[in-house]
């Protein structure tokens, strides 16, 4: 099924709302004293590139609707 | 034929007119009638001579004012002959500013229905990035929140 606006909308909506929670809980971690024993390297690592990949996917979808 | 019975200077004359001429002939008339009574105690002869003579005046008179009219009536006629094409102008403007608004309307009406046939076929690869993107950001809110 093809989705239509409102469902553009609403995927709009779950974006913002993940990221104010991303924002709320690396707000909260700078907040807290550092804990004794950290994450490893190698999940720290992935999650960056995570990051890296849905950023460069959002840019690329920018750059497409301004495209046109 | 008419007969007409003019009375000028008292002195009765029998006219012959073109039948429907009888009431103008007898305005006429009238107005030799007038002169010839602004000089009583000449001959029949005279006074109709003086009449015709102040007639001829009148006459040349009302000429010298027509001729001298008629450079204001060419002036008048010109502007408004110039107003007349001014118009025309003005009229063929507007028509062509009405028709450039039709086609602008027309412009935009097609791109309007362009936009909406368009935006369908375009969309639904974006919604599916969109609704990608949205399901890996709430997965990376999940491991941030989680992070130790």
């Amino acid at each position: 099924m093809e989705l239509d606006l409102d469902e553009s909308s609403l995927a709009i909506g779950r974006i913002e709302r993940a990221l104010s929670r991303i924002e709320k809980a690396l707000a909260s971690r700078a907040n807290r004293p550092a804990p004794v024993g950290t994450a490893p390297a190698a999940d720290q690592s992935a999650l960056k590139a995570e990051v890296a990949a849905v950023i460069g996917e959002l840019d690329r979808l920018i750059a497409e609707a301004d495209r046109g | 034929m008419a007969d007409v019975k003019l009375t000028i200077g008292g002195r009765p004359y029998d006219v012959h007119c073109a039948d429907g001429e009888e009431a103008q002939l007898i305005q006429l008339a009238s107005v030799v009638d007038e002169k010839v009574r602004t000089m009583p105690g000449v001959t029949e002869v005279r006074q109709l001579l003086f009449a015709a003579l102040m007639l001829a005046d009148e006459t040349q008179e009302a000429r010298g004012k027509v001729e001298k009219a008629a450079p204001q009536s060419d002036s008048l006629r010109a502007a408004v002959a110039l107003a007349e094409s001014r118009e025309a102008a003005a009229r063929d403007e507007l028509k062509a500013t009405v028709e450039r608004e039709k086609a602008a309307l027309a412009e935009l009406e097609a791109a309007r229905q362009k936009a909406a046939t368009a935006a369908p076929s375009a969309n639904p690869s974006n919604n599916r990035a969109l609704l990608q993107i949205a399901d890996r950001i709430e997965a990376l809110a999940g491991r941030v929140e989680q992070l130790p």
